[in-house]
């Protein structure tokens, strides 16, 4: 395909690779995504395409290896359109009868459908699937059209359109006002309004500019900038080339953190696709403006999604952030005017172009408008990526789509906006999806991961988690930072080990109370959140820890020891094989006991143990039958 | 270290300090670790001062100034993973080969990393080996593959599926 | 040529000029400002915290370091509030407790107004205030030591941990530092873990004695222990 330059050219590629793909009759779209990678999906679509072959329909039936579909937990997952059938967990072995029943002879495999976990139905089609039918798949949805290598598939679906618009009719003022009036705020964390952020960009004195997306995604528990990356590449792109035009910047940076090698490379061959058809480089489709993106890796630094620590990575600098007394929209990459903002927030620009923000404005709260892709996991049945309009009720997000507890296991908390979020609990489950709201609750939208947490989630623990996470990411520049969190950490760490003392609370949080207000930049401030919020929503557990020596959900190892239940134990000897520290004594047929001298409460035996005998006591009613949980 | 490899890495980059990152992440990918030859290497064809090469190669995770073992076990630490048990993994593999994370066995055949978040947190707890994604783990899992890699004779794994 | 803007720090109205920090205008002035990080012919990086003030922006307060913080016409400063008070208060006692053995990071503590310390003592020999690598980087520029590592890891070092030959032997690391005065191990004794406020701080480029403070009326205010300890003599 040769250089396009003219807008008009663009529409005539489009109308020509429609054209080509007018006989396709089916179209088989196999996900390739990192999730379903882990669950081999590789060699599935290997075999699917040597049977598409092999049965000679490679001209009549489409073979499209797409990004995640969001539902990873039933990967490798496979949707075949006419039809939207949806099949999941498929094998090579299958792609014989996938290729011969369902493409060929349109019958549908049952044993391939998604079984509704609740109802124990078969599902057919993708929309009838109770996860994806509550969602508002704006974003995700357009994951399923393209194979993120091909710049081919993004065409023909109407990719670069909304460029195209922004070039021929809307003046940067135009644009950055019709972002300005459809609300949309950042979606990495911060929710700073987009438009506000573009319009002071662009004010800003100096005419070199630049802008920058942050796929740095280090919230442990959300991976949906790296699926929206890895997927549709073309998409941010797009997004990208209009705020460029918008703000007057002529050079761009995709920062893909060190962990996404596959986004790295995807991101990669769009640039390069883009870059062979005109759509980056000098006067882009024959306009004036001219506008290239090059790709930065991470090193492997959560505190790289801090947006200062970030541009001093791109200069090849250690990623320590710098106080932001002006901002760096004034002065940011290399000390000039910079836009940074997240994967998602891109991808929001090409749809919101196209349709307006009257459209965009009709989903969402007053105050967050649009829709927001949350990363659902943990203690939950169904994990994935989700996209919901802003407002849903957390109860909503976390039932109805979520399916509810596992194994019987009350929910009993939700941790949402990564280490800089905090832990709402079971009755705080109405307040809606809001950046505000959320906010104001001690929690955050954040970048949008959602991790669900059941009886099995000990609270102190978990905020000793995200200590120790954002203690071993922190930079160490600043002293409320590197001496506060250890500090913070230390006292957590006694409390759970059983050495804790009532006074420490308060300290705990007073000491809470200064970093986030002292510290030099958003890591530090944040830090406390988890914290905070634990010991707001979940004293109970805390003063357990303390004053009873008691860890309620049996987590924190100093508190518990391992235990067989004699009713239950059989004698097979599967945990003594297991035990490397020979722990377990027991011949066959006889109850065996552990040493807990001994034990070091790695957990093989209780992960081993077919019959539930292995069980964790607290240690002082190691005596008792008494059983804290199974 | 052969010097033309070494050349092909610092080519179309020299004098370019801000190429620092890329530059490390290359010599990371090619040996495994950066010795102080490259690091001097690097120092001087890029312009870059000695200390903050050094700097910079010790601030971010990817760069391990030690060179590596044979199979390098990657564990991740994230949210998702830790509510499953993710901690229990570690503590198994660091028990079980005796050595510290980011340590390498004496024997040269392991090094075990933690990292916080790999972004496949619906399939955790997740270990990475040498490029494969093993899933849904647990400390039993995970004590038969240690075993399985130990008695690996050959270079040739079958599983890799992303660098 | 110079360009002056008018602030309001504590209620003075100073003139400053522009392009100098708020940190270095008060000190000018003699409003005192406890600092460790800062030392006036090196580049401020605000990484102590010690220095914090609160800037009145459109009604509310954003609590910033004062010495990265530019003068600007018409800003207002508010350095010595209960609430910065308390929060300098608690980062000296983190600091101290980190590093209890030096007379410097006694003193001011002391003179933030730590009484007592909360934290168990840990006898750290570097508070990372990174004087020494500002003073190799920017004075002689031997760029011989810098800082290595992340987080609690975070420590300065030499590359590969060896002093290099292009080290000039300049001693401006050393005679930064705030750990190279002779220790005082008053609080790491067993039994007496307090801080007694007996040891000065050598750390001012100024001349240090008593009648060499310039006595603001702030330093009452906040109990420093400079103004208080001279008073009782």
């Amino acid at each position: 395909m040769s250089r396009l330059n003219s807008t008009r050219e663009l529409e005539h590629l489009r109308e020509q690779l429609r054209e080509q793909r007018r006989n396709i009759t089916t179209t088989v779209m196999v996900c390739g995504g990192t999730g379903c990678q882990a669950s081999r999906s590789q060699t599935v679509i290997d075999a699917v395409r040597d049977e598409l072959s092999r049965q000679g329909l490679d001209t009549k039936v489409r073979l499209c290896v797409t990004g995640c579909h969001g539902f990873c937990e039933q990967g490798p997952v496979i949707i075949i359109e006419p039809g939207n059938i949806f099949y999941c967990h498929a094998t090579p072995e299958d792609a014989f009868e996938i290729v011969y029943q369902t493409v060929m002879r349109g019958e549908v495999i049952e044993r391939l459908l998604y079984t509704d976990p609740v109802s124990g139905e078969k599902i057919k089609t993708e929309s009838e699937i109770p996860f994806y039918r509550a969602q508002d798949r704006q974003i995700l949805s357009q994951n399923l059209m393209v194979d993120p290598c091909s710049i081919e598939d993004y065409i023909v679906g109407g990719g670069y359109s909304a460029l195209t618009r922004a070039l021929n009719g809307m003046a940067p003022d135009k644009i950055i006002k019709e972002i300005k009036a459809s609300g949309l705020r950042g979606r990495g964390g911060g929710g700073f309004p987009t438009g506000h952020k573009w319009s002071e960009c662009k004010e800003a004195p100096g005419d070199e500019k630049y802008v920058i997306c942050n796929a740095d995604e280090g919230d442990p528990g959300a991976y949906m900038d790296r699926c929206v990356l890895e997927g549709n590449p073309h998409l941010i792109l797009e997004g990208m080339m209009i705020g460029a035009w918008a703000v007057g910047s002529r050079k761009g940076y995709i920062y893909v953190r060190n962990e996404y090698p596959l986004a790295v490379e995807h991101s990669r061959i769009a640039v390069k696709q883009a870059r062979e058809l005109g759509l980056l480089g000098d006067n882009i489709l024959g306009s004036s403006f001219s506008f290239d993106v090059d790709i930065a890796r991470g090193g492997g630094a959560f505190v790289c999604g801090e947006s200062t620590a970030l541009m001093a990575s791109v200069e090849g600098k250690v990623g320590e952030p710098r106080a932001k007394d002006v901002h760096t929209v004034i002065d940011g990459l290399y000390h000039k005017p910079t836009v940074l903002n997240n994967v998602e927030t891109w991808a929001n620009i090409p749809g919101l172009i196209l349709k307006g923000s009257s459209w965009f404005t009709s989903k969402g709260t007053r105050g967050s408008k649009g829709t927001k892709i949350l990363a659902l996991t943990g203690h939950i049945k169904n994990t994935g990526l989700v996209e919901v309009a802003m407002g849903m009720p957390i109860h909503q997000v976390v039932f109805d789509i979520g399916g509810g507890a596992v194994n019987g296991n009350p929910i009993k908390a939700v941790q949402i906006g990564g280490p800089s979020g905090g832990c709402l609990p079971l009755d705080k489950f109405d307040l809606p999806i809001d950046f505000d709201v959320l906010s104001e609750a001690g929690s955050m939208v954040g970048s949008g991961g959602m991790v669900v947490m059941d009886g099995r989630t000990c609270m102190v623990d978990v905020a000793k988690y995200f200590l120790t996470f954002l203690q071993d990411e922190s930079c160490g520049k600043c002293v409320p930072c590197r001496l506060g969190i250890d500090r913070m950490l230390e006292i957590i760490t006694e409390i759970t080990e059983g050495r804790g003392k009532p006074e420490q609370l308060d300290l705990l949080e007073e000491l809470a109370d200064t970093v986030s207000q002292t510290a030099l930049c958003g890591l530090g401030k944040t830090a406390p959140n988890p914290v905070l919020t634990t010991l707001r929503y979940f004293r109970a557990e805390y003063e357990a820890h303390i004053n009873e020596k008691k860890c309620p959900a049996g987590v924190c190892k100093a508190l518990i020891t391992y235990w067989i239940d004699p009713d239950k134990c059989t004698g097979c000897g599967v945990c003594v094989q297991g035990c490397v520290y020979e722990a377990i004594t027991g011949s066959k047929k006889q109850v065996h006991v552990i040493d807990t001298q001994l034990c070091q409460k790695c957990g093989i035996c209780r992960s081993e143990c077919k019959f539930d005998a292995v069980q964790t006591v607290w240690k002082e009613r190691h005596q008792d039958v008494a059983i804290c949980q199974s | 270290m052969p010097p033309q490899t070494l050349e092909q890495i610092m080519g179309g980059r020299r004098s370019q300090p801000n190429q620092l990152i890329e530059v490390l992440q290359d010599i990371q990918k090619t040996y495994g670790y950066i010795s102080k030859e490259a690091m001097q290497a690097v120092s001087q064809g890029l312009g870059v001062p000695l200390i903050e090469a050094y700097g910079v190669a010790s601030f971010y995770k990817a760069f391990r100034l030690k060179p590596s073992g044979k199979n390098v076990l990657t564990m991740c630490m994230g949210t998702a993973c830790h509510v499953r048990g993710a901690r229990l993994l570690l503590d198994q593999a660091t028990g079980q080969l005796g050595v510290k994370p980011g340590e390498m066995t004496t024997d040269g055949l392991f090094t075990i990393e933690h990292v916080n978040c790999m972004g496949a947190c619906a399939l955790g707890p997740i270990v990475k080996e040498n490029g494969s994604y093993h899933n849904h783990m647990s400390p039993a899992k995970l004590r038969k593959l240690i075993e399985t890699l130990r008695h690996h004779k050959t270079e040739d794994n079958q599983n890799v599926q992303t660098q | 040529m110079l360009q002056y803007v008018k602030v309001n720090i504590d209620g003075a109205i100073i003139r400053a000029i522009r392009g100098t920090s708020v940190l270095h205008t008060a000190l000018e002035y003699g409003i005192c400002i406890p600092h460790l990080c800062h030392v006036p012919y090196l580049s401020d990086i605000g990484a102590c915290r010690l220095c914090i003030a609160e800037h009145m922006v459109n009604g509310h307060s954003n609590v910033t370091t004062s010495c990265t913080l530019n003068v600007e016409e018409g800003m207002v400063i508010m350095t010595n509030t209960d609430k910065i008070r308390k929060l300098r208060r608690n980062l000296a006692e983190l600091l101290v407790a980190q590093a209890p053995n030096s007379r410097a990071i006694q003193d001011i503590a002391v003179r933030c107004g730590v009484k007592e310390v909360r934290y168990p003592f840990r006898n750290g020999d570097c508070v990372l205030c990174g004087r020494c690598v500002r003073a190799c980087n920017e004075l002689w520029r031997a760029k011989a030591k810098g800082f290595v590592g992340r987080g609690k890891e975070r420590h300065v070092d030499y590359p590969f941990g060896a002093r290099p030959d292009f080290c000039k032997q300049c001693g401006a690391c050393i005679q930064l530092c705030p750990m190279t005065i002779p220790p005082c191990d008053g609080p790491m004794k067993p039994g007496e873990e307090r801080l007694c406020g007996q040891c000065e701080s050598q750390l001012m480029t100024n001349e240090q004695a008593p009648g060499g403070c310039v006595w603001c009326k702030l330093g009452e205010g906040f109990g420093c222990g400079r103004y208080v300890g001279s008073q009782a003599r």
